[in-house]
Parts: structure tokens; sequence; C-alpha cells
């Protein structure tokens, strides 16, 4: 190939055609572009051959959005660099990054108040003087938390992700202010929020090389829920939504402006533990009435407690996590965000006659008001999926064809208690070992079914579908933050029905007319290759 | 069972500000956490608490705000604090702060069992614990990873010990230090919170201790520091070429700069 940075795939790069789907793809060529420039070359060079491109962050996430199904595979992992700093009137920050700034880098970067000085280096003035500024104005945070922290801040935009104090703060979607794009051809498309808004469902944009792209948007109503599944679409909505959520198919990020926040004075987190579920699904429904500035609610259900009790006792690994007391049947997580310690403490002490009021005890709690005893919930927290994400390896060891299903579903708060219920009779009536956790607040768990065998993976397939029918017909969302990549594409049919799916392609068409971005995602090839046509 | 743990306020950050003057820590309570090892020895005094019945006292030697620590220390299952803080005890040493906590203990009064961590993160002396016990004229066992036996008259431990561990029983009343192999310490309940913002933590200055106060702070220091600073990081990396006896002659030259 005449462009030295598209290499040619080799086995040297065989980690980038997973990421932690499990799933593993195959491709024809990678690149890792540095910067704009040598983005648009590689893009210029692929439009030539109508090869299909797959964008890649930091490979974290669960719907293979990320793992290439043939063609090329666009790595961002070097193209990392916070690029400015901005404050507005109001005494806000803005920080613009890169694709590949990797989430924990970031937080670090905020939290010090210092930027790497190589970046700093290609900074423009208004930016060193918002610099100045930053470093001594209170702490600011960047919000959205996916419990994968290695992820990029380009892969959490392409899927709109949230993570537990999505709760509070909402996913990422509010807080990106300005995106810069580029197209399969290499054109380019600079927008800021308010910019650009629809007429009704037309939308219609200027490139940045003066070329006008129209399209309608689809006509589906998105749910009232959490939802990351397909395309964000309403009347004369802001265009920049509809690239965020996007999983890499209409346009290629190459910038983005995050608007921060300024870092709450308290922030604690409660871990309550219920012998019964009833008692955890009660305060749920309690906390979402009456307490305020919770930024995050989220559950644990016995099976998900007896993993970690289990892996605490076999794995020096995690010897660490605070012991479950024996009995608990499940757990709620919450996390207080406070202006100051008197706040703190009145939310604290009613969150404590909550509890008393649903059944349970404040003596069966955990209070983490120090950086230690938060890390130490943070690590409790994200060792379930890792636990189950280790289960589930080492019985493919035995059982190669089996993979984890954890579902991605939100439903309206009125049916919490119904789509616990649901889940807990199916799963019973199919004999499926499960665990399930996630974000209760938004009624957006993770039933993670734990196949045994190549039957229970077939029967938790046909739970899943099912569920995703069940859902859809409550007004839920089939995906509420990992997105729909590839492995949930019939679900979103499911969701939205094959006339809304025939819209979403005909619009990709507009953006990507060879069909080269993000192949495979949201919908099958097949709908492209139709033509966008309705069945 | 009358139990004793001392706590020491330490920073949370490795960014810690010196006094130009003392290059002493400079302690202003706003990011400050109870020494990790200090957890350990309050943890293992609960879970004794709660197996045998009695007391845990939390004793810190501070600023006014290391009270704060103490209420910390409530939440997780301590029943009382106690604080010395006055500028007499400022820019102690080992020596001045074992003495100054001695005179805590006195104002706790009798008691079977005191619990250190086995050093603190910020000085790394791990030498409180023993010169405490010497103070007292108490026995101590320093670095305990295990007690296996404990009654009103006497424990039994495992102590670590470079290449091996031993075991070891001493009479109560006694001090012993402890490792982080010791256990796992709690996180407090919102009920161990509500308890800890009401529960008793006196603060005594050093006239009510009646302190020497020649024995006391930078007076009773014979320790000066003289400079404090973070060692420059070269990373450098040098290649020995040679037989054995040339490389080790080569090591050498280094080690003696």
């Amino acid at each position: 190939m005449a462009n030295q940075l598209i290499k040619p795939f080799n086995e040297d790069f065989a980690d980038y055609l997973r990421d932690e789907s499990r799933i593993t793809g195959q491709a024809d060529s990678i690149s890792f572009p540095k910067n704009k420039q040598e983005l648009i070359g590689i893009l210029q060079e692929l439009a030539g051959t109508n090869t299909p491109i797959t964008v890649q962050g930091g490979r974290t996430g669960l719907a293979a959005a990320a793992v290439p199904f043939g063609g090329h595979a666009l790595n961002f992992m070097r193209m990392d660099a916070v690029t400015g700093l901005r404050k507005d009137q109001s005494g806000r920050y803005y920080v613009r990054v890169q694709p590949g700034v990797v989430l924990s880098k970031l937080r670090k970067m905020l939290e010090s108040r210092k930027f790497e000085a190589a970046h700093l280096q290609s900074w423009d003035q208004s930016s060193l003087a918002a610099l100045t500024e930053f470093a001594r104005a209170p702490e600011q945070f960047f919000s959205p938390d996916p419990t994968e922290a290695s992820a990029t801040i380009g892969g959490m935009i392409a899927c709109n992700a949230s993570g537990a104090r999505s709760y509070l703060y909402g996913p990422v979607r509010p807080y990106i202010t300005q995106l810069k794009l580029a197209l399969a051809d290499g054109d380019t498309l600079t927008m800021c929020r308010g910019q650009y808004h629809a007429k009704g469902r037309k939308l219609t944009l200027t490139t940045d090389s003066g070329r006008v792209i129209c399209c309608d948007l689809p006509s589906y109503e998105m749910p009232k829920t959490k939802n990351a599944s397909g395309y964000y679409i309403e009347d004369n909505m802001d265009a920049i939504d509809l690239f965020i959520g996007s999983d890499g198919t209409l346009a290629i990020i190459y910038e983005a402006e995050l608007a921060l926040l300024p870092l709450p004075a308290r922030i604690w987190g409660v871990s309550c533990f219920f012998t019964q579920e009833s008692q955890a699904i009660a305060l749920v429904e309690l906390v979402r009435e009456q307490l305020d500035r919770i930024a995050a609610i989220e559950f644990f259900d016995r099976d998900a407690l007896a993993i970690l009790r289990r892996q605490k006792e076999e794995s020096t690994a995690f010897a660490a996590l605070p012991a479950v007391m024996p009995g608990m049947e499940a757990a709620i997580y919450l996390e207080i965000h406070a202006e100051d310690e008197k706040i703190a403490y009145e939310r604290l002490f009613a969150l404590g006659k909550l509890i008393g009021a649903v059944g349970g005890r404040e003596d069966d709690t955990w209070v983490a008001r120090t950086a230690a005893d938060r890390d130490r919930l943070v690590f409790f927290r994200h060792a379930v999926p890792e636990s189950v994400n280790m289960l589930i390896d080492q019985r493919k060891k035995t059982e190669p064809t089996i993979t984890k299903l954890g579902t991605d579903m939100s439903a309206p708060d009125s049916e919490l208690s119904n789509i616990m219920t649901m889940y807990r009779q199916m799963l019973m009536e199919k004999g499926l070992e499960s665990a399930i956790w996630g974000h209760i607040g938004d009624n957006h768990l993770h039933v993670n079914i734990l196949p045994r065998n190549a039957a229970d993976q077939l029967t938790g397939k046909e739970l899943y579908q099912q569920w995703a029918e069940r859902i859809s017909a409550l007004g839920g969302a089939v995906s509420a933050e990992h997105g729909v990549g590839k492995l949930k594409v019939s679900f979103l049919e499911t969701m939205y029905g094959s006339d809304h799916i025939a819209e979403m392609a005909a619009m990709k068409k507009n953006f990507d007319p060879q069909y080269q971005l993000g192949r495979d995602n949201l919908f099958a090839a097949r709908r492209f290759a139709e033509g966008g046509e309705r069945s | 069972m009358k139990i004793i743990v001392c706590i020491k306020q330490v920073p949370s950050t490795n960014e810690v500000r010196l006094d130009p003057e003392t290059h002493t820590i400079i302690r202003d309570g706003g990011q400050s956490v109870i020494n990790p090892f200090d957890t350990y020895g309050l943890e293992e005094a609960v879970i004794i608490k709660e197996q045998l019945g009695g007391t845990v006292t939390v004793l810190s030697m501070g600023i006014p705000a290391t009270e704060r620590l103490l209420r910390d220390a409530l939440s997780r299952g301590a029943d009382r604090g106690i604080l010395l803080t006055d500028r007499a005890f400022a820019g102690a040493d080992t020596l001045a702060t074992s003495y100054t906590l001695s005179l805590g203990v006195a104002q706790a009064g009798a008691f079977d069992l005191i619990i250190c961590g086995k050093m603190a993160v910020d000085g790394d002396t791990a030498q409180i614990g023993p010169e405490l016990a010497e103070t007292l004229g108490i026995p101590h066992i320093a670095d305990v990873k295990k007690i296996i036996a404990i009654d009103e008259r006497q424990l039994t431990c495992v102590k670590v010990m470079d290449g091996g561990e031993q075991e070891l029983t001493v009479s109560l009343p006694a001090l012993i230090t402890v490792s982080k192999d010791i256990n796992m310490p709690r996180l407090p309940s919102i009920a161990g919170v509500r308890f800890s913002l009401d529960a008793p933590c006196q603060a005594y200055s050093a006239v009510e201790v009646k302190a020497d106060t020649g024995r006391t702070g930078l007076n009773g220091s014979p320790t000066q520091v003289v400079r404090t600073f973070t060692p420059e990081r070269r990373g450098e990396a040098v290649a020995l070429q040679g037989s054995c006896p040339e490389q080790a002659a080569q090591i050498l030259a280094v080690i003696n700069g």
C-alpha cells in the first residue's frame, strides 16, 4: 500500500482483533495515526479501495463495535493529546482532547491540574491563559465513569458511555460541546453544540470543504429510559447528538471538547446489605423519591455476592475484598455527592432511616468517606464483572463455544419490580446460572447468564431475545450504555422494527455512501446492501 | 479487656509540605489520613473486644484537626478517643513522642494491651511502639502478624522476623505492633458513623497531662532533622563489562562514588 501508515495485518497485532466482548474478528490492515493529517491520508487511501474501516480506542467495549470483521482497523491509541482548555463566561471549564486520550489519564490530569509538557507546546494562548486560572480553580471533573477507566474518550463518545454516576449526571452526551469529525472520504465536519439543528426530521450539514449533506432522519421515537440503542433521533435535534452514540458508523471523531463540572466537596460511597432482595428494591424506590444528589444507585444480587465471597476465599488477587456479612442476599451501593460535610451527614442519616424503613439495618452498611475506603468499594464493585469474566474464561477451556451473555437493557421506573420478577422467573424456569448487577437507579440491570455448556448458551440466547422483546414492549431500551455494536444488532431490530432500521441505513448512506465505517455495527450489512429500503 | 490503640495522622499523598526551619512535615490536617498500619491495629483491637468484651481507646498526639481521625476510628469500632494537642508537643522525634503518648496512656487509665501499627508511612522509623513500651516499663512484641490466643492474663502471637517467624507468649499488660498481614480492616457502618459524632473524644494540653516540657516536642528531641529532600531520579543504566571480578570492582567503584 502506498501509505506507509497502513500496515498489513499480522499476528503481532492479534490483540487488535478483540475487545472486552471477547469476540475475535479479522482484519487485512491496521494503522495508528498520531494526528489529523495522518488520519486524513489514511482515509483517502482507504476510500480509493472502498475498504471497510473499524475504529478502535481502548477496546474496552462490550458490544464488539471495535472488533473488525474484515478490512482496516483504525486505532487511535497514539492520538492521545489534550489539545486545549477553555473557560466560558459563566466560569465553566472545557477540555479539548484527541480521541485516544484514556479516561484514567484524563482524570489524573484534571485532578493534578497538570498536562503533559509535550502537549502544552501546541496549546494556543487562550488555552494557556485558561490553564493559569484552572490551576487555581476548585477541582473539576469529567463525570462519565464507565467501569473500565482504560476506555478512551473517543470510544466513550462513540457508544455514549455512562457508568454508575450517570444516575445523577447523565451519560457522555450532554458533556460533548464540540466535535471534529472525519468522513470516510477524508472530508471533515466541525460542529459545536447549538450550531446546527435539524428542521423537524430533516438535517442539512456543510462539511469543512463546503460540501452540503442533506438527509432525512429516521422517524422513530426513542424510549424515555436510559438509552444507547441506535442513533439519537428527535425532532429539531442538535446535529452533534447524531454522532454521539453512533458506534463509529457515520463519521470518525478526531477531536472533542468536553464540559467539566466542579467536583463536589464530599463524595461518600455507601454499600447497604439486605437479607431479602425485595428490601433492596424497596430502598431504591424510596431513595429515588426522597433523597437529593445521589449520584449512583447500583445493585448486586445474591449470586453476584456469592461470586465475590468465593473469589475472596480462593484468589489472593481478591483477598483484600471487604468480607460480606453472612446471610446477605442483595446489596445496594449509593454515592452521596454533597456541597459540604454537614449536608453529606444529613443525607447519610436520611439514607439510614430509609434502610430501616424497608427492614434493613444501619449496621449492615459500609460507609466510605476516605479515598482509601472509596477505593475498596470501587474494587468491590469492579470485582464482580471481572470475576464473571474469569469464570467464563475458565469454562471456555472445556466448552469453547460458550460466552458470557450479559444484558444491558433499561426499563421505565414503574417497571422495576416487574422486570426483576420477570428475570427471576425466567432464569429459574430455564435452570440457568446467573448473576445480576448494575445501575438499578435507572432500572438498568446487567443480567449475566453464566452458561455451563453449549445447551445453556443456546437457551440463554433465546432468553436474551425474549427479554429484548418484553423490554421493548414495556417502552425500554435494549442497550442502555454499552451501545449496540455487533452483538445487539438483532435486539435493535426487535426494539425499533425493520422499517426504522431501513431508515437508519438510508441515513447512513448520506455520510458513508460506500459503507466503509463501522461495518456490521448497528445493523447487518445486508440492510445497507438492500439500499435502505423498507421491508 | 481494656485496649489502647495509638494512631498517627499521616499525609494522604507523597506530595507533602516541609517546614523550612525544622525540616519536619507540616501537618495542617487537610489531606491527612490515619497511618495505614494503625488501621490494622485498630481492627485487631475491635476484633479482641468483640471476642472478650471490654473497651477500645484510640490515642493520638497531634494538631487539633487530628480529632477528625480519632472520630473516624470511633466509627470503626473504638469506644473513646484521647488527643494530646499542644504547641509544646510540636516537632517531636520518636523519644519525645513516646514520652508524650505515655502521658496519654496514663489519662486512659488501667489497660491490658496497647496496639500500635508497626511503623508510620511518613517517618518509617518503627520506633514508637517499642519506645512507648520501654517508657511505660511493659513488655512488647514488634511486627505481629497473628494473634493465636489472648485472655485476661496473656497473649500468644506470631511475630515476623527476618527470614522467619517466631511464636511468642507475653504476659499482660503488654504492647504489640502489628503488620498488615494480621487482618483486613472493616469499613464503618452508618450506625458507627452516627456513634462517632457524639462519642467521647477528649483533648489534653501539656499542662493537663502534667508534661515535663523539657521532654516534649523539639525540646525533648535529641534527634534533629538536618535536611529533607526528594532523591533525584536520574533514570540512568550502566552496562557492566568484563569478568565477574572486574564487574564486582566496577560495582564497588559506583558504591564508593
